[in-house]
Protein backbone atom coordinates (compact mmCIF):
# COMPACT_ATOMS: atom_id res chain seq x y z
CA UNK A 1 0.00 0.00 0.00
CA UNK A 2 1.41 3.80 -0.75
CA UNK A 3 2.53 5.97 1.80
CA UNK A 4 0.39 5.72 5.02
CA UNK A 5 0.00 8.83 6.72
CA UNK A 6 0.10 12.93 4.86
CA UNK A 7 -2.26 15.78 6.78
CA UNK A 8 -4.56 14.98 3.84
CA UNK A 9 -5.17 11.75 4.64
CA UNK A 10 -6.47 12.61 8.05
CA UNK A 11 -8.46 15.47 6.88
CA UNK A 12 -10.25 13.09 4.59
CA UNK A 13 -10.35 10.43 7.53
CA UNK A 14 -12.17 13.53 9.75
CA UNK A 15 -14.29 14.82 7.17
CA UNK A 16 -15.77 11.01 6.06
CA UNK A 17 -16.06 10.17 9.57
CA UNK A 18 -17.84 13.12 10.43
CA UNK A 19 -20.41 12.48 7.32
CA UNK A 20 -20.85 9.03 8.18
CA UNK A 21 -21.60 10.36 11.93
CA UNK A 22 -23.91 12.87 10.61
CA UNK A 23 -26.41 9.96 9.17
CA UNK A 24 -26.46 6.70 11.20
CA UNK A 25 -28.85 5.68 12.69
CA UNK A 26 -28.73 2.75 14.86
CA UNK A 27 -25.91 0.25 15.32
CA UNK A 28 -22.60 -0.87 14.37
CA UNK A 29 -23.13 -2.91 11.16
CA UNK A 30 -24.13 0.04 9.20
CA UNK A 31 -21.12 1.88 10.07
CA UNK A 32 -19.44 -0.86 8.90
CA UNK A 33 -20.59 -1.12 5.79
CA UNK A 34 -20.08 2.19 4.79
CA UNK A 35 -16.99 2.39 6.34
CA UNK A 36 -15.77 -0.26 4.20
CA UNK A 37 -17.76 1.06 1.00
CA UNK A 38 -15.63 4.67 1.98
CA UNK A 39 -11.85 3.63 2.34
CA UNK A 40 -12.06 -0.41 1.20
CA UNK A 41 -13.89 -0.50 -1.85
CA UNK A 42 -13.36 3.39 -3.27
CA UNK A 43 -9.74 4.25 -1.54
CA UNK A 44 -8.25 0.79 -1.33
CA UNK A 45 -6.97 1.64 2.09
CA UNK A 46 -7.33 -1.23 3.72
CA UNK A 47 -8.58 -5.05 2.86
CA UNK A 48 -11.60 -6.83 3.22
CA UNK A 49 -9.85 -8.90 5.49
CA UNK A 50 -8.40 -5.92 7.65
CA UNK A 51 -11.76 -4.40 8.16
CA UNK A 52 -13.68 -8.28 9.49
CA UNK A 53 -10.38 -8.14 11.64
CA UNK A 54 -11.06 -4.61 12.91
CA UNK A 55 -15.15 -5.89 13.23
CA UNK A 56 -14.28 -9.15 15.51
CA UNK A 57 -11.92 -7.16 17.92
CA UNK A 58 -13.67 -3.58 17.95
CA UNK A 59 -17.11 -6.29 19.99
CA UNK A 60 -14.33 -7.56 21.88
CA UNK A 61 -13.65 -4.62 23.95
CA UNK A 62 -15.38 -2.67 26.56
CA UNK A 63 -16.68 0.49 25.32
CA UNK A 64 -19.16 1.77 22.50
CA UNK A 65 -18.64 -0.43 19.41
CA UNK A 66 -18.65 1.76 16.87
CA UNK A 67 -15.96 4.38 18.17
CA UNK A 68 -13.88 1.10 18.93
CA UNK A 69 -13.69 0.16 15.09
CA UNK A 70 -13.57 4.00 14.25
CA UNK A 71 -10.27 3.72 16.57
CA UNK A 72 -8.79 0.43 15.11
CA UNK A 73 -9.75 1.88 11.48
CA UNK A 74 -7.51 5.07 12.05
CA UNK A 75 -4.80 3.95 13.79
CA UNK A 76 -4.26 1.23 11.10
CA UNK A 77 -4.26 3.84 8.45
CA UNK A 78 -2.86 6.88 9.79
CA UNK A 79 -1.52 5.98 12.99
CA UNK A 80 -2.37 7.87 16.55
CA UNK A 81 -3.42 10.93 14.82
CA UNK A 82 -5.72 9.23 12.26
CA UNK A 83 -7.20 7.02 15.58
CA UNK A 84 -8.39 10.66 16.72
CA UNK A 85 -9.32 12.07 13.40
CA UNK A 86 -12.10 9.06 13.25
CA UNK A 87 -13.49 8.63 16.38
CA UNK A 88 -13.72 12.47 17.30
CA UNK A 89 -15.08 12.86 13.60
CA UNK A 90 -17.65 9.81 14.18
CA UNK A 91 -18.60 11.61 17.88
CA UNK A 92 -19.04 15.21 16.98
CA UNK A 93 -22.15 15.11 15.22
CA UNK A 94 -23.91 13.60 17.47
CA UNK A 95 -22.38 15.87 20.24
CA UNK A 96 -23.83 18.60 18.28
CA UNK A 97 -27.20 17.27 17.74
CA UNK A 98 -28.22 16.31 21.62
CA UNK A 99 -26.44 19.26 22.68
CA UNK A 100 -29.05 21.47 20.19
CA UNK A 101 -31.80 18.85 21.68
CA UNK A 102 -30.89 19.00 25.40
CA UNK A 103 -31.20 23.28 25.31
CA UNK A 104 -34.79 22.78 23.56
CA UNK A 105 -35.37 19.58 25.93
CA UNK A 106 -36.46 21.30 29.24
CA UNK A 107 -38.82 23.73 27.25
CA UNK A 108 -40.75 21.27 25.11
CA UNK A 109 -41.32 19.00 28.32
CA UNK A 110 -42.92 22.18 29.57
CA UNK A 111 -45.58 21.92 26.45
CA UNK A 112 -48.81 19.39 27.95
CA UNK A 113 -48.38 17.95 24.34
CA UNK A 114 -45.34 16.84 24.02
CA UNK A 115 -45.44 15.20 27.83
CA UNK A 116 -48.62 13.43 26.66
CA UNK A 117 -46.12 11.99 23.80
CA UNK A 118 -43.06 11.59 25.47
CA UNK A 119 -45.56 9.02 28.09
CA UNK A 120 -46.36 6.95 24.92
CA UNK A 121 -42.32 7.18 23.79
CA UNK A 122 -41.63 5.82 27.61
CA UNK A 123 -43.90 2.80 27.06
CA UNK A 124 -42.09 1.58 23.83
CA UNK A 125 -38.54 1.35 25.46
CA UNK A 126 -39.58 -1.27 27.31
CA UNK A 127 -40.42 -3.60 23.91
CA UNK A 128 -37.55 -2.03 22.28
CA UNK A 129 -35.17 -2.94 24.61
CA UNK A 130 -37.08 -6.80 25.09
CA UNK A 131 -36.30 -7.01 20.91
CA UNK A 132 -32.83 -6.30 21.40
CA UNK A 133 -32.03 -8.25 24.08
CA UNK A 134 -33.96 -11.11 22.23
CA UNK A 135 -31.88 -10.48 19.20
CA UNK A 136 -28.80 -10.42 21.58
CA UNK A 137 -30.10 -13.98 22.97
CA UNK A 138 -28.56 -16.29 19.95
CA UNK A 139 -25.33 -14.93 20.11
CA UNK A 140 -25.10 -14.55 23.32
CA UNK A 141 -26.48 -18.01 25.29
CA UNK A 142 -24.99 -21.41 24.60
CA UNK A 143 -24.95 -24.15 26.83
CA UNK A 144 -25.89 -24.26 30.60
CA UNK A 145 -23.60 -22.40 31.74
CA UNK A 146 -23.93 -19.01 29.94
CA UNK A 147 -27.56 -19.80 31.07
CA UNK A 148 -26.91 -19.68 34.53
CA UNK A 149 -24.63 -16.65 34.23
CA UNK A 150 -27.10 -14.68 32.98
CA UNK A 151 -29.50 -15.77 35.88
CA UNK A 152 -26.96 -15.07 38.11
CA UNK A 153 -26.37 -11.47 36.37
CA UNK A 154 -30.46 -10.71 36.34
CA UNK A 155 -30.58 -11.75 39.33
CA UNK A 156 -27.71 -9.74 41.15
CA UNK A 157 -28.91 -6.53 39.04
CA UNK A 158 -32.00 -6.64 40.84
CA UNK A 159 -31.24 -7.74 44.41
CA UNK A 160 -28.18 -6.51 45.23
CA UNK A 161 -26.28 -3.13 44.39
CA UNK A 162 -22.87 -4.78 43.24
CA UNK A 163 -20.95 -2.67 41.40
CA UNK A 164 -21.32 -3.79 37.19
CA UNK A 165 -18.02 -3.18 36.52
CA UNK A 166 -16.76 -5.86 39.57
CA UNK A 167 -18.97 -8.37 37.89
CA UNK A 168 -18.21 -8.11 34.08
CA UNK A 169 -14.30 -8.40 35.45
CA UNK A 170 -15.41 -11.51 37.42
CA UNK A 171 -17.19 -12.85 34.21
CA UNK A 172 -14.08 -12.11 32.36
CA UNK A 173 -11.89 -13.87 34.97
CA UNK A 174 -14.35 -16.66 35.40
CA UNK A 175 -14.54 -17.19 31.80
CA UNK A 176 -10.84 -17.76 31.51
CA UNK A 177 -10.64 -20.00 34.24
CA UNK A 178 -13.23 -22.64 32.86
CA UNK A 179 -13.10 -22.21 29.19
CA UNK A 180 -8.94 -22.07 29.45
CA UNK A 181 -7.33 -22.74 26.02
CA UNK A 182 -5.71 -25.78 25.87
CA UNK A 183 -2.59 -26.02 24.04
CA UNK A 184 -3.36 -27.72 20.16
CA UNK A 185 -1.05 -27.63 17.23
CA UNK A 186 -4.26 -25.94 15.11
CA UNK A 187 -3.69 -22.27 17.02
CA UNK A 188 -0.56 -21.43 15.10
CA UNK A 189 -2.02 -22.03 11.49
CA UNK A 190 -1.95 -18.46 10.50
CA UNK A 191 -2.45 -17.29 6.41
CA UNK B 1 -15.94 18.58 41.08
CA UNK B 2 -18.41 18.35 38.93
CA UNK B 3 -16.70 18.00 35.87
CA UNK B 4 -14.36 15.49 37.05
CA UNK B 5 -17.02 13.11 38.93
CA UNK B 6 -18.94 13.27 35.59
CA UNK B 7 -15.52 12.39 33.55
CA UNK B 8 -15.18 9.23 35.95
CA UNK B 9 -18.78 8.01 36.07
CA UNK B 10 -19.28 7.97 32.16
CA UNK B 11 -15.30 6.34 32.10
CA UNK B 12 -16.68 3.52 34.29
CA UNK B 13 -19.80 3.18 31.91
CA UNK B 14 -17.12 2.75 29.31
CA UNK B 15 -15.65 0.59 30.65
CA UNK B 16 -18.75 -2.00 31.62
CA UNK B 17 -20.31 -2.08 28.66
CA UNK B 18 -20.22 -4.47 25.70
CA UNK B 19 -22.18 -2.22 23.17
CA UNK B 20 -25.46 -0.85 22.01
CA UNK B 21 -27.86 -1.21 24.66
CA UNK B 22 -26.10 -3.01 27.27
CA UNK B 23 -25.12 0.46 28.11
CA UNK B 24 -28.02 1.39 29.84
CA UNK B 25 -28.24 -0.89 32.63
CA UNK B 26 -25.14 1.00 33.55
CA UNK B 27 -26.01 4.46 32.77
CA UNK B 28 -28.89 3.89 35.18
CA UNK B 29 -26.69 3.10 37.97
CA UNK B 30 -24.28 5.84 38.06
CA UNK B 31 -27.02 8.71 36.84
CA UNK B 32 -29.60 7.76 39.52
CA UNK B 33 -27.22 7.53 41.89
CA UNK B 34 -26.10 10.39 41.81
CA UNK B 35 -29.29 12.31 41.10
CA UNK B 36 -28.41 13.60 37.94
CA UNK B 37 -30.90 12.45 35.90
CA UNK B 38 -34.86 10.58 36.72
CA UNK B 39 -35.26 6.84 34.83
CA UNK B 40 -38.08 8.92 32.97
CA UNK B 41 -34.88 11.08 31.23
CA UNK B 42 -32.89 7.77 30.76
CA UNK B 43 -35.80 6.71 29.17
CA UNK B 44 -36.43 9.61 27.08
CA UNK B 45 -32.37 9.97 26.12
CA UNK B 46 -32.93 6.22 24.78
CA UNK B 47 -35.45 7.12 22.61
CA UNK B 48 -33.61 10.34 21.29
CA UNK B 49 -30.96 8.25 20.78
CA UNK B 50 -32.76 5.81 18.38
CA UNK B 51 -33.93 8.89 16.63
CA UNK B 52 -30.87 11.21 16.22
CA UNK B 53 -27.80 9.98 14.32
CA UNK B 54 -24.89 8.85 16.77
CA UNK B 55 -24.55 5.67 19.34
CA UNK B 56 -26.36 5.53 22.77
CA UNK B 57 -23.31 5.96 24.94
CA UNK B 58 -22.20 9.01 22.95
CA UNK B 59 -26.01 10.84 22.78
CA UNK B 60 -26.33 9.61 26.68
CA UNK B 61 -22.86 11.33 28.22
CA UNK B 62 -23.93 14.42 26.28
CA UNK B 63 -27.15 14.69 27.31
CA UNK B 64 -26.34 14.18 30.65
CA UNK B 65 -23.48 16.58 30.83
CA UNK B 66 -25.40 19.38 29.19
CA UNK B 67 -27.94 19.24 31.79
CA UNK B 68 -25.57 18.88 34.67
CA UNK B 69 -22.95 20.61 34.00
CA UNK B 70 -23.59 23.05 30.40
CA UNK B 71 -21.14 22.41 27.56
CA UNK B 72 -18.23 21.68 29.10
CA UNK B 73 -20.03 19.02 31.37
CA UNK B 74 -20.71 17.23 28.03
CA UNK B 75 -17.34 16.88 27.32
CA UNK B 76 -16.37 15.54 29.68
CA UNK B 77 -19.26 13.07 29.87
CA UNK B 78 -18.12 12.56 26.51
CA UNK B 79 -14.61 11.81 26.57
CA UNK B 80 -15.49 9.79 29.91
CA UNK B 81 -17.30 7.74 27.90
CA UNK B 82 -14.72 7.46 24.70
CA UNK B 83 -11.59 6.75 27.25
CA UNK B 84 -11.91 2.41 26.56
CA UNK B 85 -11.93 2.98 22.74
CA UNK B 86 -8.97 5.86 22.73
CA UNK B 87 -6.93 3.74 25.29
CA UNK B 88 -7.63 0.39 25.10
CA UNK B 89 -8.99 -0.22 22.03
CA UNK B 90 -5.71 1.66 20.78
CA UNK B 91 -3.62 -0.48 22.52
CA UNK B 92 -5.32 -3.50 20.93
CA UNK B 93 -4.83 -1.64 17.48
CA UNK B 94 -1.11 -1.19 17.85
CA UNK B 95 -1.15 -5.26 18.30
CA UNK B 96 -4.14 -6.51 16.23
CA UNK B 97 -1.83 -9.55 14.44
CA UNK B 98 -1.36 -10.62 18.12
CA UNK B 99 -4.99 -10.14 19.38
CA UNK B 100 -6.89 -11.75 16.52
CA UNK B 101 -8.46 -14.79 17.42
CA UNK B 102 -7.13 -14.74 20.66
CA UNK B 103 -8.56 -17.71 22.58
CA UNK B 104 -8.35 -16.05 26.13
CA UNK B 105 -9.92 -13.01 24.93
CA UNK B 106 -13.01 -15.20 23.16
CA UNK B 107 -13.32 -17.33 26.35
CA UNK B 108 -13.68 -14.20 28.72
CA UNK B 109 -16.48 -12.88 26.09
CA UNK B 110 -17.68 -15.76 26.06
CA UNK B 111 -18.53 -15.19 30.53
CA UNK B 112 -19.11 -11.73 29.89
CA UNK B 113 -21.68 -11.01 27.39
CA UNK B 114 -24.39 -13.49 28.84
CA UNK B 115 -23.68 -11.12 31.80
CA UNK B 116 -24.39 -8.27 30.09
CA UNK B 117 -27.62 -9.75 28.79
CA UNK B 118 -28.63 -10.85 32.02
CA UNK B 119 -27.91 -6.75 32.84
CA UNK B 120 -29.77 -5.79 30.01
CA UNK B 121 -32.87 -8.12 31.27
CA UNK B 122 -33.14 -6.81 34.75
CA UNK B 123 -33.32 -3.20 33.50
CA UNK B 124 -36.02 -4.42 31.45
CA UNK B 125 -38.02 -5.02 34.93
CA UNK B 126 -36.29 -1.60 36.49
CA UNK B 127 -37.85 0.29 33.18
CA UNK B 128 -41.59 -1.25 33.94
CA UNK B 129 -41.55 1.56 36.91
CA UNK B 130 -43.13 3.64 34.11
CA UNK B 131 -46.30 1.85 34.40
CA UNK B 132 -47.07 2.55 37.63
CA UNK B 133 -47.64 5.89 38.64
CA UNK B 134 -48.37 6.37 42.66
CA UNK B 135 -48.89 3.19 43.28
CA UNK B 136 -51.52 2.65 40.68
CA UNK B 137 -51.09 0.17 37.61
CA UNK B 138 -51.32 2.46 34.62
CA UNK B 139 -53.08 -0.34 31.99
CA UNK B 140 -53.00 2.26 29.26
CA UNK B 141 -49.60 2.53 29.53
CA UNK B 142 -49.10 -1.16 29.29
CA UNK B 143 -51.67 -1.88 26.69
CA UNK B 144 -49.17 1.10 24.64
CA UNK B 145 -46.30 -0.78 25.56
CA UNK B 146 -47.83 -4.18 24.35
CA UNK B 147 -49.27 -2.78 21.24
CA UNK B 148 -45.36 -1.10 20.20
CA UNK B 149 -43.74 -4.60 20.80
CA UNK B 150 -46.68 -6.49 18.76
CA UNK B 151 -46.15 -3.71 15.89
CA UNK B 152 -42.14 -5.13 15.91
CA UNK B 153 -42.82 -8.04 15.72
CA UNK B 154 -45.28 -8.42 13.21
CA UNK B 155 -43.93 -6.07 10.57
CA UNK B 156 -40.17 -6.26 12.10
CA UNK B 157 -40.32 -2.27 12.66
CA UNK B 158 -37.33 -0.89 13.66
CA UNK B 159 -36.81 1.15 16.40
CA UNK B 160 -37.09 4.86 14.86
CA UNK B 161 -40.96 3.50 13.39
CA UNK B 162 -41.23 2.14 16.58
CA UNK B 163 -40.85 5.54 18.05
CA UNK B 164 -42.93 7.42 15.92
CA UNK B 165 -45.80 4.68 16.30
CA UNK B 166 -45.55 5.61 19.94
CA UNK B 167 -46.07 9.27 20.05
CA UNK B 168 -49.13 8.95 18.34
CA UNK B 169 -50.46 6.14 20.74
CA UNK B 170 -49.02 8.32 23.69
CA UNK B 171 -50.84 11.64 21.97
CA UNK B 172 -54.08 9.21 21.65
CA UNK B 173 -54.57 7.93 25.19
CA UNK B 174 -51.67 8.77 27.04
CA UNK B 175 -52.36 10.36 30.79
Amino acid sequence: MEDRGGKGRLATIFVTMFRIGCFTYGGGWSIFAQLEEEFGEKRGWLSKEEFLDIMSLARSFPGIMVINMSVMFGYKVCGVPGAMAAAFGLSAPAFIVISIVTFCYEALMRNALVARAMIGVRCSIVPIVIVAAARMKKTVLGGWVTWVLAAASFLLCLCSGLNKLVMILAAGLFGMAIWRPVKEPEQGEEP
Amino acid sequence: MIFLRLYLSFLKIGFSSFGGMTMIPIINDEVLRYGWMTSAQVMDIVAIAEMTPGSLGINCATFAGMQIAGLLGALCATLGVMTPSLTLCLAAAVCIERLKGNRWLEAALKAVRPVSFGMLLSVVITMSAVFVDQSHIMWNRVLISAMVLAAMKKWSLSAPKAIVLAVVLGLVMGV
